[in-house]
Parts: C-alpha cells; structure tokens; sequence
C-alpha cells in the first residue's frame, strides 16, 4: 500500500478526477439545456386520469416524482392548462389516487391567444338554436379566416394605427417647438399647417378605429364548444384559438412537422402573454443588433491599441500603461461598465444631446435614457481586450520578412501597415471580433441599466424616417432569460421557454465561439501560405 | 508622422478609458462625502422682538409672531413687510371657551402678551401671560399668475383656552392636534404642569360630543425629583397615588423648595402620546398621556448635568434631540429593553457637536433626520442625526431668539435680540453619508444596538435610509470565498493534471474546458436558480455523502485499472486516466443519490432541514451560498483553469527532465518541481478568478435571495455589491444619495478589481522574467 502511495498514482487519479469534474459539469449542464430546450415543442401525448373520487383530469404529464419522506409513493405533476377556468396551470396528482389511466383519442389541444393551452373535446359550432357537431377537419377552414382576420387586425393596429401615432407624436413636438420659438408670421403659419396636418391624422385614426372595431365584433362571431375534461361546457370564440392539434393521433412524422412549425414559430414569432409563449424574434433581433453595433465601435478601437503596442510602441512607459489599462479593463466587472454607462453615456452625453437637440421633447428624454446605443457603447468598451489581444496575436503572425519587403520596395511605415500588415492580420482581427462579439452577446448586468426592457414596443429598426432608431430601447435574449425566469409572474409555465431561449443564447455563444476557433486556425494558415 | 500620432493617440485611448472609468465615476462619488454649503445669506430688520418666527415651502415668505400679538409677513425677495395681523384672541374675546361661562375670567382687556408658543407644522399654539391658550394656524396658498408664483398667506384663529382662571402666566407650552383632537400640555408660572386635552369622540353615528380633559400632572414630575428615586414607576398610576401622599398638592411648596426643580422644557411626540419634560437638574420624564385622564410617568433618565433647555423630535417623532444648558446635544430614543418594567427604556443614540452655551431651540427637517440648533452665543449648528455630523457651523455674534428650518430643509432662519432676521439659504444633498454611516455600525431608529444595515428604501416618508455598505461587502466577500473554495482546488488540479499526466491526444479537453469559460453567466444564474436549488434542496444529504463516494471511485477504479492485466491497455497505459474516470465517477452520483435518503434517515434524523435547525441552529433557504458557491465556481474554474494550466505547461521541459533523470516519479515532479516553479502564475490565476467572483453580477442576483444579513451559514443566502447595484440602480434618482452610493458601490468593485489584477499581471510579467533566465 505505501509503495502504491510512494509512485504518486493516487495523487494523479485524484488530479484526473477533478478533470473528470468539470468535463462531467460541462457536458451534463449541455446535455441538460438540450434535453430541457429542444424538448418542450414535442407535442406529448394527453393523459386522462380516472381518480378514486371519481373525478376525471385532462393533460399532459409534466414530472414523476416521490414524495418526500414516503416509502414508494408517487405523485405526478400534470399540465392540466385551462387555466381560465382553473385558474392554476399545473396541478399535483398523488399516483395512490389514480384509478384508472387511458389516452382518448379524440382529445384536442388548443392553443390559445390569451390563457395558454386548453384540453377537451371539441363538441362543435355554437349556433343560435344549438350546437352543430364539427369534425377537426371542418375547423381548418374556420381557423384559416380566423388567422386571416388576426393579420389584418394586427397589420392596422400595428402598422395604420403605429405609423399615425408616430407621426402624431413628431407633429406634437413640433407644435411644441414652435411655441417655444419668437412668434411671428412665418411661426403662425407653421403651426397652423402642423395643426391642419394633425386634425387629418386624428381623422383617420377615427376612422381606422371604427374598421377596427368591425373586424373585432366579426371577430367575436364564430365560437365552438369544448367538453372539458370534468362535463363542463366552454364556448371558445375561433379567434382565440391559435391552433388545434390531437397528439394522441399524431404519428411520429405529423410530430415531427408540429415541432418543426412550432420552432419556426419561437425564432420568427413575437412574444405572448408576458414572454412566457410565443417568440422571442425581438431578443434575437435586439441582441444581433446590439452585437452590430458594438463591434462597429470596438473594432477600430482595439485595432488602433493593437497596432500600437505591436508595430509603434518601444517598451516605454505609455506601453507598459496601455498594456496594464488593456489587462484591466479585461478584469473590471461588467456592472462597473454598466454603472459607467448609465452614468456617463445615459445621464452626461445623452443628457446633453437632449438639451441640445431634443429640448422641445423635455422633460421626456430622448437619448437621455437607456437605449441600444449607449448599451451598444459601454459593450465596446468592455470588449476592447478581447479585440486587443486577438489582433496583437495577428499581428505577430505576420513574419518580419514581409515587412521588409514592402519597406525595401520603398514602402512608408504607414504604406506597409496599412497595406500589407493590416490585410495579413485579418483573421486575428475577424478572431477578436467574433470573440467580442460572443462576450456580448452573452453579457446581462450592464444591459440591465443601459437600456434592455423586458417588452420594448418596436423594434430599433422600421419604416419610419430614419429607420434605425438608436435611441430605442431594445430585447435581449440573455435579459430574457432573467426576466422570464425570475420576474414572469407565472414561472412554472415559463420555465420550458426559458430552457429554449437558453438553448438559443448558448448555440449563439457557442457557435461564434467555436467560429472564432476555427476562424484563428483555417485563415492563418491559409493567410500565411498564400503570402508565401 | 501624423499617422504616428493617430496610431499612439489611438493606443493611448484604452488608458484614457481606463482613467475615464475611474474618475468618472469617482466624481459622481465625491459629493457624497462633502458637507452642506451656504448658498445665499441674507439679513433683514424687524419692527420688534420675535418670539416665533415661519417661513413657507419655497422660502419667499417669513412671518414673525411679536408678543403683542401681531404677526408680520416679510417678501424674502425684498425684506418689505407685505401684511400685518393682530390675534383678535389676545385682547379682546372673541372666541371664548365654553368654560369661560362658569369661570369668570380675571382678565385684564388690554396689554395681554404672549409669552411661550409652539408650533406643530402651520398651527400655533401660543401661551399668553394670563394663563390662556390661542391657536392661530398659518398656511400659504400659492398661484400662479402669468407664471410668477405668487404665495400668498391665509391666517386663521380657532378657539381660545383657558388653562387658569388665576391669570396665572405660562412660561413654556407643547401642543400637538389634528382634525378631532388636541393635546397641549404648559408650564404655567406657578410651577404647575397642566396637561388639556380636547378630543371628539366618534361614535356610530359619526362626529359626537367634544371631550375636554384639563389635568394638573406636577405631581408626575415633581413628586420624583424631590424624592430622587431612581427606578421608573412599576406600575404606572397605582405608585402615583403613594406618591401624591408624600407631597403635597399645592404647587407653592413646591416652589419654595431649596432644591427646587424647575421644568425647563416640554415636548409632546406627534402620536400626542408621549410627553417629555425637561428640568434644570437634567433629568428627563417620559410621561404617557395615552389616557388623557390618567397620565402616568414612564421613566425619568438623566439626561445631562445641566438643565435641558430644548426639546425637540426629529421627522418620524421616534427621535428626541435635547439640547442643554451647557450647549451639549444628543438623541435619544426609546430602545427595547427587557430590564425596564414597559419594555422599553430611553437611551442616548447620538452625540452631536456641542455648542458653547445654552442651546435655546431645536428645528427639525421635514425631509430626513436632521436638524438644526442655536445657542445663545449665536451659534447655529445644522446637524444630521443618522451620521451624528454636524454639517454646517456659523454664528451671529448676537444673542439669538428664535429658529425655524424651511420645510424644505434648504433654508434656515433665525432672529436675534436686535430685531434682525436672518436667512441662510443652504445646499444640502447628502447629509445621511459619512464613512461611517457607509462603513460602521449606526444606531438607526428602532433598533436595540448600532448595526450594520442595508437598506435603502422605505415605505414612509419619515423613513430613515440605511445605507451601510459593510453587508453588502460581506455579501461579496462570502459568495467570493465559497466560490473559490470549489474553484481553486478544482481548476488547479485539473490543470496539474492536464498539464503533466494528460496524454497528448486528448490535449482537445483543454479547449473544451476554455468554451466553459465563454458560458454567459445569466445561462449559469438561471440553471442554478431555477435547476440547481429546488434539486439541491431535495437531494441535499446526497451532496453531502457525494464527495466520499467520489473519492471512493477514484480508489475502486484505481485497483480494477492495477488488477487489469496490461494487455490490451497498449499506449493508453498512461494519461488516460479521467477518461477511465467517467463511469466511476457517474455510478458515485449514482450510488449517492440513491442512498441520500437512507443518510438522512440514519444520520439526520429523517429531515435534514429539521436537524440544521435544532442541532446546528441553521436555517435552510432554498436560494444559498452553497447553490452560489457551485454556479460561480463553474465561473471561475475555466479561468483559473486556462490560466494556471498555461503557467504549467510554460514551465521549461530541462527542470521536469532534470527531475525524472534524478528518480523522482512524475507526481514527485510535479508537485516538488513544476507547482512551486509554477506559483507565481497560479497564483495570478487565482487573483483573476478573484477578480471575476468580486464583480460576478448575474449569478448572484438569481442565485440568492439578495437578503442583506451579515452570516456566515452556508445555507443562507446574502447580497453582494455587484447585484444590489444592478437591483436598485435602475430606481435611484439621478444625483440623489442612493444613485451615488451605488456609484461608490461600484468604485469599490473597479478598485478592488484593479488592485488584483494589476498584482496579477505583475507576478505574470516577473514570471515571465524567470522563465526566460531558466
């Protein structure tokens, strides 16, 4: 035993176990995200539970588990949705109190706009005199015009009535201008055209409105009847229901289609009831946007430092400082950026730009406030080292002959850097970048005070002048996740979204991070033999 | 040469963002920790003596209350006297109490003055030479013409009270009310103390009849002073009895003491349940007058060696500053305290600056804690009793009168003996800030000792902010600490291991475990807020046994890989070893898990949260340092990991051979030769992994309860700097205590984080030196 000890080869089993560790943590924090994430869009089959006092549950089974301190007991926690009528989502089932278990076949799911999924059996059309049975085909027909008459709805509210109120909004500020100017005849006569002007707007909002309200009272007519699961009738208008399927008839390829629509749907879509259904596109959107924007401000930056302390700097002082600011503000804690951000970018240069440019909006600020700009910024200057640190290992992969050579052509020092260095040097830059990027986008403290918003109205971009908006606040996948999980007012049925947008951020992060990889690898080599 | 200057300017841009970050803000900082100022001063004559003086919200109007009876409104703007009223009450009768029927009132018609007054936000209670009581209530009414704010004042008398038929004069008076009841309690020249209370009872059938109580209480004051008993009253009225045999009812005896006690100040709390006295011996009496007809003494505490010359209570009426006859200044509150028969007991919280001479009145400010005090060396003294400074210090050379500190808090006025009135208008952002407000235990407002409090944030106006950093810092320090407790042994050893043992071949771990490092820490706080803690608080005595069936894996897989004949192991004989592990070490989980339950049962006596709480006396929060502990440490071991790993593999290839030459094993080697030739980088790596546990936001803020206790419970959860930043920035007004607090919040996160990572680059670039030399 002591000469097994003496050779050390239990120490280095014990070192190989913390290895084993921290491969076990990656692997299984993976594997759990994906199981969690990809999971949730499968459609499951809907379990009908008879219980011993004879009352029948409707659902889909959403755990197993023991009770705690009993000897083989079990209870199953299930999905019984309807939550307008139960008012719970979820509700516990002790297994000693099931009967019987069976999977009807006819049982639907629907998926609403408001009070997420229902389960039961469609029974039919509601009519005046009665009801009229309705197959699952004959609804595809009322589902279509429905889904029809949701996108026009949307399109006015959204698109008419925004692009009104948005115009309504620029003419009031200007009136306010107006007024704040010296008034003389040349003001009376702009403010009367902007009044004209507003009085048009306010027409045609009135009369959006009334279309409005025709096609929401349209709207209200068709309504089926669904047999819940306890008897209970429930009259569903058509224009609530988002989708119908049966899982319990589906086969795998009909599963496979649901959960393709259903994906396309979470990327494409935009969220519903408070974040917890729906899509997440204007996280994606907001969060590829601030990414853009920061590496627009980074990039320049850190390549400047870089150049500097590879191709100018001799070992003096300044280097030696740059080297050290470089190092520290790779070590400064996020929320410190983000408190300088809030501070700095938010209340001392936004600030001034309102009362410089804005005033007429005061006290209302306009870039006074968080916005993707300034959330954009203070990442950037959080990212420097990493844009630092990949361009100086670029740059140091470009040989001294080819230097020499441009020099001995008759090359300046600038000529030859801008040239011939700079170009040689792009994979590490393009590395840095992607890096910096990555970082970011998985970066949440300093968004928080700079700008993010849990549900931003529109997105940065649209079709009113000039189209990006930079003072806009914005959604962000990683915000998302944290104000899901922890602020939604119904975690338990939010917490499958939060695993698919956490699945959505780690692919991001992943992905640019393994490009960066492979970015440093294949462009360096191809770089340095094409240069041969 | 001007791209020359571009590229340095360029390059230097990093130290200017590094030095901008720093002072930034710093400067938002720094007037945290600066005293008030004295923005404006201005002087102005009055026509006579003022015995009370008012000023309104926007300090554009002052009134003085002479003691003839007349009250003159002064612009502030220009010093002109804008109006006058005379207090119909004084002289004439106009309103006359109901008493006055069945007592004739030996009342002079003319030359009546007024001799004590007090005031209770914008109603006055003034005390008149003939033992009555007028109320005069002041308001100012603003409006608004062509934008020009015009105030505009609004007096009104209500009824007169008669506290003596005598015409005996009344030398001080308190007095407190609201819309149904009044309470007023005067010293009367005679020595007498009257309390007079007019209440309306509510019945079923809304307002009924108006209850009047008029009670002489001397006896609560007196009959204890004469007889220096020092234990409060054990049983409230039942003592007071015994004590009225002792003395006798007529106040002339009394006066005629040689010890005589003279009642030198009053101050009646807002709740009018409370009623303090001052003597000139510097005792101070708590007398309850809950039940008006049946007042009882709570306590007497001696209070200074001199007589209490000012009582006054700060915002909130919880706080009682005295001021005494030898210019010292306290605060006194009533404290828990199981000694004392009610349970509570009077104690001094705060020292203030001392004046030099008899501090006459005390101001106290509407917005917070502070307050201001005058003496009669013309000293005045604006202090804040949270952070027991005294802000502002200035002097009149005169002898001064009367006080009164803008409602605002940003103005103080006072007159002096010449008939001057003097307005100082003040700029007074941050009193609640010292450092030792932010770095020491304070005693705030209703708590039993000084403490360490994070709170900034209540739901009342006369809330009192605690702003203590110190929790929050061991916050910081506590998930920093458990943090790196799983991530320095982890990351080290892995990185021994990859390292020197790892075969070449599977060098593709190391960059794995460098992705693990690009994980977004919001991903890490979810899984360990909303994963990690409701399954740790199920399976917890399986963490606990986990580490010994690890350990015991290793061992079992260790012999079977000895016992396995070499045959078939081939080159994969060596550095293979955490491959082999996998399966070991996941039948350890395995196996602890399913045996949780039975080490709970046998060791835990079946609940693990009931047997922390009896045996250990800790308390199980489902969101705790340990869930934090495991996430952050996931943080950091990839950091700690890359950076000591490279720290290894850097060190030269001649020392490691040199070793293994002269017979020693490899692990002889790598502990005895490569760790100590390493420990300049590992020990950087651990600074840097410091560094990013110190200012690790997200994790933190989902991962605990963000509860700002100072404990060192594992089980507990706490609040770190970087998290309270993130929760209560997005609240903190722009330029307020908070908003700058929190910047120093993060001052201290950038210093810390700079000081260790400006350590760590140095070892890293002397390291460097050495390694070179080898």
């Amino acid at each position: 035993m002591k000469k097994i000890f003496r050779t050390g080869n239990p120490y280095i089993w014990l070192t190989a176990g913390t290895l084993t560790v921290c491969l076990l943590m990656i692997c299984g924090l993976i594997v759990l995200i994906m199981v969690n994430g990809f999971g949730i869009f499968w459609p499951r089959r809907i379990v009908q539970f008879t219980l011993q006092d004879g009352t029948v549950a409707l659902g889909e089974i959403a755990k197993r588990e023991s009770i705690p301190h009993q000897k083989n007991a079990y209870r199953t926690k299930l999905k019984v949705g309807n939550r307008d009528v139960y008012g719970m989502d979820f509700r516990w089932i002790d297994n000693a109190d099931i009967v019987s278990q069976d999977y009807p076949v006819h049982v639907l799911a629907f998926e609403r706009r408001e009070w997420g999924n229902m389960y039961g059996f469609l029974k039919g059309l509601r009519q005046d005199d009665g009801v009229k049975p309705l197959s699952l085909k004959g609804m595809v027909p009322l589902l279509k015009e429905s889904q029809n008459l949701y996108k026009k709805i949307r399109y006015i509210e959204k698109k008419e009535i925004g692009d009104i109120s948005y115009r309504m909004e620029k003419s009031r500020l200007e009136l306010k201008r107006l007024m704040l100017l010296r008034p003389s005849e040349k003001v009376q006569k702009k403010v009367s055209v902007v009044r004209t002007s507003m009085d048009n707007l306010e027409k045609t909002y009135r009369e959006k409105e009334d279309a409005l309200a025709g096609l929401y009272s349209k709207a209200r007519e068709k309504e089926v009847v669904v047999l819940l699961a306890d008897g209970k009738e429930k009259i569903l208008p058509v224009f609530q229901i988002i989708r119908i399927y049966a899982p319990n008839e589906m086969g795998i390829l009909a599963k496979m289609g649901f959960y393709t629509t259903k994906f396309w749907e979470f990327i494409w879509e935009e969220p519903r009831e408070a974040n917890t259904e729906g899509g997440v596109f204007p996280a994606i959107f907001g969060t590829v946007m601030m990414v853009l924007i920061m590496s627009i401000a980074v990039v320049p930056l850190g390549v400047l430092t870089a150049v500097y302390l590879k191709e100018y700097a001799s070992d003096n002082f300044i280097a030696r400082l740059v080297r050290i600011s470089v190092s520290n503000l790779a070590g400064v804690p996020s929320i410190v950026f983000g408190v300088f951000g809030l501070g700095f970018f938010i209340y001392f240069i936004g600030g001034g730009v309102d009362r410089l440019f804005f005033s007429e909006a005061l006290p209302t600020p306009t870039f006074g406030t968080g916005g993707i700009l300034w959330a954009s910024l203070t990442l950037a200057l959080m990212t420097v080292p990493v844009v630092v640190v990949a361009t100086e290992e670029g740059l140091s992969a470009v040989p001294m002959s080819i230097r020499e050579g441009s020099y001995a052509l008759g090359a300046t020092k600038i000529e030859t850097l801008w040239k011939v260095v700079i170009p040689q040097a792009t994979p590490g830059i393009l590395t840095g970048t992607i890096l910096a990027m990555a970082r970011a986008a998985g970066e949440v403290a300093p968004l928080m005070i700079t700008g993010v918003v849990k549900l931003a109205p529109s997105l940065p971009i649209d079709s009113h002048f000039p189209y990006i908006h930079l003072e806009r606040k914005f959604m962000h996948l990683g915000f998302h996740i944290y104000d899901v999980g922890f602020q939604s007012p119904n975690v338990e049925a939010a917490i499958p979204m939060v695993y698919t947008t956490t699945l959505v951020l780690l692919f991001t992060v992943l992905v640019l991070n393994l490009t960066a990889i492979v970015v440093r690898n294949k462009l360096k080599r191809w770089y340095s033999t094409g240069a041969m | 040469m001007a791209a020359h200057w571009v590229i340095t300017l360029g390059g230097a841009a990093t130290v200017f963002v590094v030095l901008a970050l720093f002072f930034f803000i710093f400067l938002e900082v720094y007037p945290l920790l600066q005293g008030a100022k004295v923005t404006k001063e201005n002087t102005y004559t009055l026509q006579d003596k003022a015995i009370s003086i008012g000023v309104d919200d926007h300090q554009e109007v002052a009134f003085a209350v002479y003691n003839n009876g007349n009250i003159e409104f002064i612009s502030l703007s220009n010093g002109e006297v804008f109006k006058k009223y005379q207090i119909a009450g004084l002289n004439g009768s106009s309103v006359t109490h109901q008493d006055a029927t069945n007592f004739p009132h030996k009342t002079n018609a003319q030359g009546n003055y007024i001799t004590s007054v007090s005031q209770d936000r914008d109603r006055l209670a003034l005390g008149t030479n003939d033992g009555r009581i007028l109320t005069v209530s002041i308001n100012f009414s603003e409006s608004f013409d062509n934008e020009k704010r015009i105030i505009l004042p609004e007096i009104s008398e209500a009824e007169t009270v008669i506290v003596n038929t005598e015409g005996i004069g009344l030398n001080s008076i308190t007095s407190r009310g609201d819309e149904s009841a009044t309470v007023t309690a005067v010293h009367t020249e005679d020595g007498k103390l009257v309390l007079i209370s007019s209440e309306v009872e509510r019945t079923l059938f809304g307002e009924g009849e108006r209850k009047e109580i008029k009670k002489d209480i001397t006896d609560l004051v007196v009959q204890y002073s004469l007889n220096q008993i020092t234990p409060p009253s054990q049983e409230g009225g039942g003592k007071l009895e015994t004590g009225t045999m002792l003395v006798s009812h007529n106040p002339i005896h009394v006066t005629e003491q040689e010890n005589k006690i003279e009642i030198t100040s009053l101050a009646l709390d807002l709740f009018m349940e409370n009623l303090y006295v001052g003597t000139s011996s510097g005792e101070l009496f708590h007398i309850n007058v809950r039940d008006r007809s049946n007042p009882y003494l709570v306590e007497k505490v001696r209070v200074s060696d001199k007589a209490i010359t000012a009582l006054g209570f700060l915002l909130g009426d919880v706080s009682l500053v005295t001021g005494d006859a030898g210019g010292g200044v306290n605060v006194w509150m009533q404290v828990r305290d199981e000694m004392s028969s009610s349970g509570w007991a009077l104690k001094k919280v705060h020292t203030l600056t001392s004046h030099n001479a008899k501090v006459i009145a005390v101001a106290s400010s509407m917005r917070d804690k502070g307050f201001v005090t005058i003496a009669t060396d013309g000293t005045i003294h604006l202090n804040h009793a949270t952070s027991e400074q005294t802000l502002l210090n200035f002097e009149t050379k005169s002898i001064l009168t009367t006080l009164v500190f803008s409602p605002k808090a940003n103005g103080i006025l006072v007159t002096d003996s010449n008939n001057r009135l003097f307005q100082w208008i003040i700029s007074n952002p941050h009193p609640e800030t010292t450092l030792k407000t932010l770095f020491g235990p304070v005693w705030y407002e209703g708590y039993e000792k000084p403490e360490f409090i994070w709170q900034s944030t209540g739901g009342t106006d006369d809330f009192e902010p605690k702003l203590s950093l110190v929790p929050l810092i061991f916050g910081t320090i506590k998930g920093t600490v458990y943090a790196l407790i799983i991530a320095v042994p982890i990351g080290i050893l892995a990185a021994l291991y990859t390292s020197q043992f790892l075969h070449n071949s599977l060098k593709i771990i190391k960059p794995v475990i460098e992705i693990m490092a690009a994980l977004p820490s919001v991903i890490l706080g979810f899984l360990a807020g909303l994963w990690l803690a409701p399954l740790l608080e199920r399976i917890f005595p399986a963490i606990i046994i986990m580490p010994f069936f690890i350990t015991l894996s290793i061992v079992i897989a260790l012999v079977i890989w000895k016992i396995l004949p070499v045959f078939g192991k081939g080159w994969y004989r060596y550095g293979t070893e955490a491959l082999v592990l996998i399966p070991f070490l996941i039948g350890a989980v395995y196996v602890s898990l399913q045996l949780g339950g039975v080490f709970e049962s046998v060791f835990l006596g079946g609940d693990y949260r009931e047997w922390f709480s009896n045996i250990l006396g800790l308390r199980y929060d489902q969101r705790n340092a340990v869930i934090v502990g495991i996430a952050m440490g996931f943080a950091v071991i990839p950091l700690i990991f890359t950076i000591s790993e490279d720290a290894m593999s850097n060190v030269p290839n001649s020392l490691r051979s040199a070793s293994l030459a002269l017979g020693a094993t490899p692990w002889q080697t790598a502990v005895r030769i490569v760790l100590p030739t390493a420990s300049p980088g590992i020990f950087s790596a651990v600074m840097i992994g410091f560094g990013r546990a110190v200012g690790e936001t997200m994790i933190v803020l989902m991962a605990t309860g963000n509860t700002p206790i100072m404990d060192w419970n594992l089980f507990n959860g706490f609040r770190a700097l970087s998290a309270n930043i993130a929760v209560e920035i997005p609240e903190a007004p722009f330029g307020g205590t908070l908003y700058r607090v929190l910047f120093l919040a993060a001052l201290l996160l950038f210093i810390t984080t700079f000081v260790v990572n400006t350590l760590a680059e140095m070892v890293r670039q002397r390291m460097r030196l050495r390694y070179s030399k080898l």
